[in-house]
C-alpha cells in the first residue's frame, strides 16, 4: 500500500543536525499510528523555534547569500588587543663615527661598532622576543633599499645557507649605522609542502634571519617578522628553478617618517 | 570566480499546506541501522528532477550512498519535486521507512532536508546537508604589493549559496568557526601585517584580537566558544598560545626552537593537537590546555604529519603526511594514538559534525580544489559549484 505523506516543512537555516521536529517526528511515525493535523502542525512549529545547544546557526536564506557581510573598511584597527607585549626598549643609538656602509656591498670584515642596548637577549631555549607594540607606527616603509640583500634558502630549510651570510651582514651594518630605524623580515615559501606547515615554514625562515642580524649586534627590539607561506610566490610557474627564486627572505626597512639615513 | 548559486530565500512560507496523517507502517526497531559501513550502500533513486535530482545525488553520495538501479538497490528512495519534494524511501523488501513531504523553503533546502532524513533513518545518524563551510578562495589575482589575493568565503557545504565575507584585497586566511556562534576567526593581512580578526557574521562587525609582531595565524576556538589556540611568533618562535576569544588573557602553551602549526581542540576542550617541527621532521604532538610538556601522538612511526583536526565525536585525528614535496596524503588515527589509517589524497581536513566526512583540499595542477571526503567508504567528491583555487576549509560545527 502506498503511504501517505506525513509533512514537515524543510528547516530553512542551516543548523548543522536534524532539527528536533525531524527527529520528533521521526519517532512518532514509530510508534503512532495516526496523528491529527493540528499536533503535527505544533509540533513542526516548534520544533523550529527551538535552537538545538551548541550548533552554529547561519544565516544563509534569509536572502544574505551572496551579497558581502559590510566590513568595517576603511577604520582604523583599535590598538592592539590583549597587551602582554614585551621587548626591549627603544634607545636611540650613537650613529657610529665614520662608518658609511653600501648596504648592497656586502662583505665581512668590518669592525662593528659596539652595541649599547641589544634589546632583550634570548630566553631558557634560545628565542629572542620580538619588540612590542606596532613595529611600523610612525615608519615608512621601504621595500627597495634591501632588495638585492634577498636571502634564498634550500628546499624545507630554514638555516641560513653560509652563502647568504654576506647579504645579512650587509643589512646589519645599515641598521647599526641607522639605529632608528627598524626592518621587517618577510619569510615565504615556495607551494610544495602544506599550507599550515609553509606558514610556519616561512616564519621560521624570517625568524633565523632574524636571529643572524642579532649576533651581528642588531637590536632584538628593531627587528620583526612576518610570513607570507606560499602567498607571495615571486614566480607562479611549478618548476625548481620558480621554486628557488620563491624560497626566501626579504627586507622592509622601516624608517621614521622625517628622517635622513646615514648611507 | 565563484558561481553564485545564491537566490534569495524566504522563511518556509508554506507552513499552512502541510499535508497529514501518518501511516502505521514501521514498528519501532525494524529500521535497519547501519554503522560505520565500510561499502557504500546501494540506493535507487527516481522521479526527481533538475536542482532536486541534482541535489539528492550529491547529498547521498557524499554520505556513502551508491547511485544504482532499483533491481541492485538496498533502499530506493521514489517520489517528485514541484511545488513541495516528496519521498518514500522502502528497504529492499520494499517495507517503507520513511514518506514525507517538504514544502517551505526552497527546492535545493527541500532537497538537502530529504537527504538528511534519508542519512537519518538508515545510518542511525544526522545527515550533514544543511551545515555550512567556510574556506579561504583566490581568483590568481595579486595586489599591489604582489600577494595573491585571498578572501574568507562562507557557502552551504556543497559549495552553493557560496558569499564573499572579507573584502580586504589582500591575504585573508585561516578561517576558523566559533562553535555555537555566527562568528568566524581568521587572520587578514588588512592592516599590512597578520592580525587575526573575530567575525560576526550577523552584524558584519569584527574586532582584532591578536595583532603583534610577527606571526598571529591558526586560530582555533574551543568546542565550547569561549577560548582561542592561536600560532603567534612574539616570543621568537612560532609557538602555541591560549587566550580568551576577545584575545585577552593569553598564556603561552609550547615553548620550542623550532615552529609549532595548526592547533586544534579536543571536543572536551582538555587538550590541544597541533603540528611541530622540533626534534627534525613534523609530528603531532599534545599539550594540556592548562599547560604542561608537549607530548608525541602516535600515528606508527609516520613522518611529515601536519594540519591535524579533531573529530567531534573525540574518537578520531585527521591529519596531513608530506609524503613528498608535492604528494599530499590524509590520514586519520585514534585520538589516542596508534597505526594510522589512510584515507584519501588532499590536504588540509576538516570534519564535519558527523566526525565521518571531511573536507578537504586536492590540487590538480594550479587549481586547488575543494572536495569532500567520505572517511568510511574513502569516497571523494569535489565541490563542483566552486571555481578558483579553495583553501583551508572549516567545517561549522
Amino acid at each position: 500500500m502506498w503511504p501517505r505523506f506525513r509533512g514537515v516543512a524543510a528547516s530553512p537555516v542551516g543548523p548543522n543536525d536534524s532539527p528536533p521536529a525531524m527527529q520528533h517526528t521521526m519517532k512518532r511515525l514509530l510508534h503512532v499510528g495516526f496523528l491529527g493535523l493540528l499536533a503535527a502542525l505544533a509540533l513542526a512549529s516548534s520544533g523550529c523555534k527551538s535552537r538545538p545547544k551548541n550548533i552554529t546557526a547561519i544565516p544563509g536564506s534569509e536572502g544574505r547569500g551572496g551579497t558581502s557581510t559590510d566590513l568595517t573598511q576603511g577604520n582604523p584597527l583599535p590598538p592592539t588587543v590583549g597587551g602582554g607585549n614585551t621587548g626591549g626598549s627603544s634607545t636611540v643609538l650613537p650613529p657610529p663615527q665614520g662608518t658609511r656602509y653600501n648596504p648592497n656591498q656586502g662583505g665581512t670584515g668590518i669592525d662593528l661598532p659596539p652595541v649599547t642596548n641589544p634589546g632583550p637577549g634570548p630566553d631558557a631555549v634560545g628565542n629572542t622576543a620580538l619588540p612590542g607594540g606596532n613595529i611600523r607606527d610612525g615608519m615608512r616603509e621601504d621595500t627597495e633599499m634591501f632588495r638585492g640583500n634577498t636571502v634564498y634558502f634550500d628546499y624545507d630549510k630554514s638555516a641560513v645557507k653560509k652563502s647568504e651570510v654576506a647579504k645579512l651582514a650587509a643589512v646589519a651594518e645599515y641598521l647599526k649605522a641607522n639605529p632608528s630605524s627598524k626592518l621587517e623580515v618577510a619569510g615565504h615559501c615556495d607551494e610544495r609542502g602544506t599550507e599550515g606547515y609553509n606558514l610556519a615554514l616561512g616564519e621560521r625562515r624570517a625568524l633565523s634571519i632574524r636571529e643572524s642580524l642579532l649576533n651581528m649586534g642588531v637590536s632584538s627590539a628593531n627587528v620583526t617578522t612576518v610570513s607570507f607561506g606560499e602567498a607571495r610566490p615571486v614566480d607562479p610557474a611549478q618548476n625548481d628553478a620558480a621554486y628557488a627564486k620563491n624560497r626566501r627572505g626579504e627586507f622592509i626597512l622601516l624608517t621614521p617618517i622625517g628622517s635622513n639615513p646615514v648611507q | 570566480m565563484i558561481r553564485f548559486t545564491n537566490r534569495r530565500r524566504g522563511f518556509m512560507a508554506a507552513l499552512a499546506a502541510v499535508v497529514l496523517t501518518c501511516h502505521g507502517w514501521a514498528q519501532e526497531g525494524t529500521i535497519e541501522i547501519i554503522d560505520k559501513v565500510a561499502g557504500l550502500i546501494p540506493i535507487s533513486i527516481s522521479g526527481y528532477t533538475g536542482e532536486v535530482d541534482q541535489t539528492l545525488k550529491f547529498d547521498l553520495e557524499v554520505a556513502g550512498f551508491s547511485l544504482v538501479s532499483d533491481d541492485k538497490a538496498r533502499f530506493t528512495l521514489a517520489g517528485k519535486n514541484g511545488t513541495q519534494v516528496e519521498g518514500t524511501l522502502q528497504d529492499s523488501s520494499r517495507r517503507s521507512i520513511l514518506a514525507r513531504a517538504y514544502p517551505g523553503g526552497t527546492p535545493r533546502l527541500q532537497a538537502h532536508t530529504l537527504a538528511d532524513d534519508v542519512v537519518q533513518a538508515v545510518t542511525g545518524r544526522p545527515g550533514i546537508a544543511r551545515t555550512k563551510l567556510a574556506f579561504k578562495h583566490e581568483t590568481g589575482q595579486r595586489n599591489r604589493n604582489n600577494e595573491m589575493i585571498s578572501e574568507i568565503f562562507v557557502a552551504d557545504y556543497d559549495g552553493a549559496n557560496a558569499f564573499q565575507l572579507t573584502q580586504d584585497g589582500t591575504i585573508a586566511r585561516s578561517p576558523a568557526w566559533q562553535p555555537g556562534h555566527r562568528t568566524l576567526f581568521y587572520t587578514s593581512f588588512r592592516p599590512g601585517r597578520p592580525c587575526i580578526y573575530s567575525h560576526d557574521l550577523a552584524s558584519g562587525a569584527r574586532s582584532p584580537i591578536s595583532n603583534f609582531n610577527g606571526m598571529n595565524d591558526g586560530a582555533a576556538i574551543s568546542p565550547d566558544g569561549t577560548k582561542v589556540a592561536m600560532v603567534l611568533s612574539k616570543g621568537g618562535s612560532p609557538d602555541i598560545w591560549v587566550g580568551n576569544v576577545d584575545g585577552s588573557g593569553l598564556r603561552q602553551l609550547t615553548s620550542t626552537r623550532e615552529a609549532e602549526s595548526s592547533p586544534c581542540w579536543s571536543p572536551d576542550g582538555r587538550t590541544l593537537c597541533f603540528s611541530s617541527s622540533e626534534g627534525g621532521g613534523t609530528r603531532l604532538q599534545l599539550v594540556d590546555v592548562n599547560g604542561g610538556a608537549m607530548r608525541p601522538l602516535s600515528i606508527g612511526g609516520l613522518r611529515g604529519a601536519t594540519e591535524p583536526d579533531w573529530s567531534p565525536d573525540g574518537k578520531w585525528i585527521a591529519f596531513t603526511r608530506m609524503g613528498g614535496a608535492k604528494n599530499f596524503e590524509l590520514y586519520r588515527v585514534a585520538a589516542k594514538g596508534g597505526v594510522a589509517e589512510r584515507i584519501g589524497d588532499g590536504e588540509d581536513p576538516s570534519w564535519a559534525p558527523n566526525s565521518r566526512t571531511l573536507a578537504v583540499i586536492r590540487r590538480q595542477g594550479n587549481v586547488r580544489k575543494l572536495s569532500l571526503l567520505d572517511a568510511f567508504t574513502r569516497g571523494t567528491k569535489d565541490v563542483a559549484t566552486i571555481s578558483g583555487s579553495c583553501g583551508q576549509p572549516s567545517w561549522a560545527k
